[in-house]
């Protein structure tokens, strides 16, 4: 007996749809309910990140690259900064260092908490979502009595940071520490280890190393494959190779190395490696000038640079030339969410149509990334 | 030019001959900049001339940022393999923090790269589009990294701007199919034999390159007025 094929259906799933994370449209192509191709089919969301970047100055790019990974600002902020100033070779004060990783770590804790919640929401598990907005909700707190903003910070200035700790930040960040690792715990209790949700995931959209390699996948979608690369400990920036902290990588604990469940799994694991290099980082912050390294013109010299930083999604990397004005003459940003979709046709092929979202889910993509 | 201008400029001079280029780009007065920095060009081609033994940080090169003395001999030692397996393939021989490479073979020396043992750049990190000004040529510019050996190089192809063509590496670095998407939706170069090449980010049936320097916005698209950008952004 022979394999019975039926006739190829097209399905549009988006632009518009919640479980799309963003203006995201998949052609589904499906033979009964099994998917033989998806296409994503991106650029809603293109704002010309590039090409603005080539008529602003070096600064003011820093809000625009804010609003290109929404959900982890902190990160694109630092990222940016880092690449400019390597390329100016400013050495930045290590209080500055210290707060930049301070916030960085909890961005990423966010960016996780609503990743997860939002992955639960897309397998069906509404009650979890709740509870991680409501950790997250304080992590946003502390960045508003930080800077003033909620989600597009601004914050990680070329040079510096725009404004120092506010009084009484360092306790009130140790105390939502102490209030939020036992919350994983409870995270995990109610979804982790939740049996439906083990069905819906393990074993599902399953991602062999060699693949994510190729499609140049990064982040925790590659460690959750099992591969043990994170350039916070490959090839450290800032002062990142000061602290002690793990790698969480995928192991097949529900299925198969590479499964929807660990690519959760693994950023479930990442928010107590972040605590703990948060942590450090409180214990050991010096006190100093923020505003000491900051360049009165950002004039970079001519050159170009290359430069990753490890943000909640990935690889993220910033490619400027200079010509030595104080505009750019070319920015790239190379975004770990774009690579990450990439792979989605690869993984979903003869799944199930509701396992495609359970899959898209798992990536944690940010559209404004993508598109940029 | 008074006396303490003449002063100002070679003291800058002085420190920007010892790398620090700072010193001339905080010049306030921008006529006093600008002499500076011709004093330079010219204090460096008379360096240049007494003393024969170049000093490769020197040349008026786009020069690479990150250029840590390992990664340097990496390049050089790619380059060298390359020449010898590949002849006449690179379009220069010096290596400055990066390879100049000819279109024709690329397709075939990235498989190599992939695949030797000493490389083995198993990751294509980003596809960059760059544009050396109107009138002038295209480039793409590939970073490799290697998960094996946590090495990186980064390889540039340079390209005719009226017709743009590169060999694509979509079935070497299956990242390569959207890259390479994007560089062709931006700079309208076209990668051979990639499978499907139309645009990633704008709309189908948007005119023109964005990213190129000569780029002008179409005046309207299906109807709608596209507003022009005014000159100087605030």
């Amino acid at each position: 007996m022979g394999v019975v094929h039926g006739d190829l259906m097209t399905l549009n799933i988006g632009p518009q749809h919640p479980s799309t994370h963003g203006v995201l449209r998949l052609k589904v192509k499906t033979d009964g309910e099994i998917i033989s191709e998806v296409e994503p089919i991106i650029g809603y969301l293109h704002r010309c990140f590039e090409k603005h970047c080539e008529n602003v100055t070096y600064e003011q790019v820093i809000p625009y690259t804010d609003r290109c990974d929404y959900i982890a600002a902190m990160n694109n902020n630092f990222g940016y900064a880092v690449t400019v100033e390597e390329l100016m070779e400013i050495k930045v004060p290590e209080r500055v260092e210290y707060i930049r990783v301070i916030v960085a770590e909890l961005n990423r804790i966010a960016s996780h908490l609503l990743a997860l919640g939002a992955y639960g929401l897309d397998v069906g598990a509404f009650t979890p979502f709740l509870y991680m907005f409501r950790d997250r909700e304080r992590i946003l707190d502390l960045f508003e009595t930080l800077c003033g903003a909620r989600l597009l910070y601004n914050y990680i200035w070329v040079g510096g940071v725009s404004h120092d700790l506010p009084p009484g930040f360092i306790g009130a960040v140790y105390s939502f520490l102490d209030y939020f690792e036992p919350k994983i715990e409870e995270y995990n209790e109610l979804l982790t280890y939740n049996k439906i949700f083990i069905e819906r995931t393990g074993d599902v959209g399953v991602m062999p190393p060699e693949v994510a390699v190729s499609y140049g996948v990064t982040g925790p979608n590659l460690r959750g494959s099992g591969v043990k690369w994170d350039i916070r400990k490959d090839e450290p920036y800032s002062i990142y190779d000061k602290f002690d902290f793990d790698i969480p990588v995928g192991a097949g604990e529900m299925g198969t190395v590479g499964d929807c469940w660990d690519r959760y799994y693994v950023r479930m694991v990442e928010m107590k490696e972040s605590v703990k290099i948060t942590r450090q980082a409180l214990k050991g912050i010096p006190a100093g000038d923020v505003h000491q390294a900051l360049p009165k013109k950002i004039r970079p010299p001519q050159g170009s640079i290359y430069k990753r930083t490890e943000s909640p999604r990935g690889d993220l990397a910033y490619y400027i030339v200079s010509d030595g004005s104080p505009i750019p003459y070319r920015l790239k940003m190379r975004s770990p969410a774009f690579t990450a979709l990439s792979v989605l046709s690869e993984i979903s092929q003869g799944w199930m149509m509701s396992d495609v979202l359970a899959i898209l889910g798992s990536l944690d993509i940010v559209l404004g990334e993508i598109d940029r | 030019m008074s006396d303490e201008q003449i002063k100002l400029i070679e003291k800058a001079v002085a420190n920007a001959l010892a790398g620090d280029m700072d010193a001339i780009n905080d010049i306030e007065d921008r006529v006093t900049r600008s002499k500076a920095k011709a004093a330079l060009v010219k204090a460096k081609r008379l360096a240049k001339a007494t003393t024969p033994a170049e000093d490769p940080s020197n040349t008026d090169e786009l020069k690479v940022g990150d250029s840590a003395p390992t990664e340097k001999s990496l390049s050089e030692k790619v380059a060298a393999c390359l020449n010898e397996k590949f002849p006449n393939s690179l379009e220069a021989e010096d290596v400055n923090g990066h390879i100049q490479m000819k279109g024709k073979n690329w397709f075939k020396i990235a498989q190599y790269l992939r695949d030797n043992p000493d490389f083995l750049f198993d990751s294509l990190q980003c596809v960059t589009g760059y544009d050396f000004g109107e009138g002038e040529d295209l480039e793409v510019r590939y970073n490799l990294h290697s998960m094996t050996h946590n090495h990186t190089i980064e390889i540039r192809i340079k390209t005719d701007r009226n017709n743009p063509k590169v060999p694509s590496v979509e079935q070497v670095w299956r990242i390569g199919d959207w890259f390479e998407r994007e560089t062709f939706d931006m700079y309208g170069i076209e990668f051979e034999g990639h499978s499907n090449m139309i645009r990633i980010l704008c709309p189908e049936d948007w005119e023109g390159w964005p990213l190129r320097k000569d780029y002008e916005t179409q005046e309207t698209y299906h109807g709608i007025v596209v507003p022009k950008v005014k000159d100087g952004w605030e």
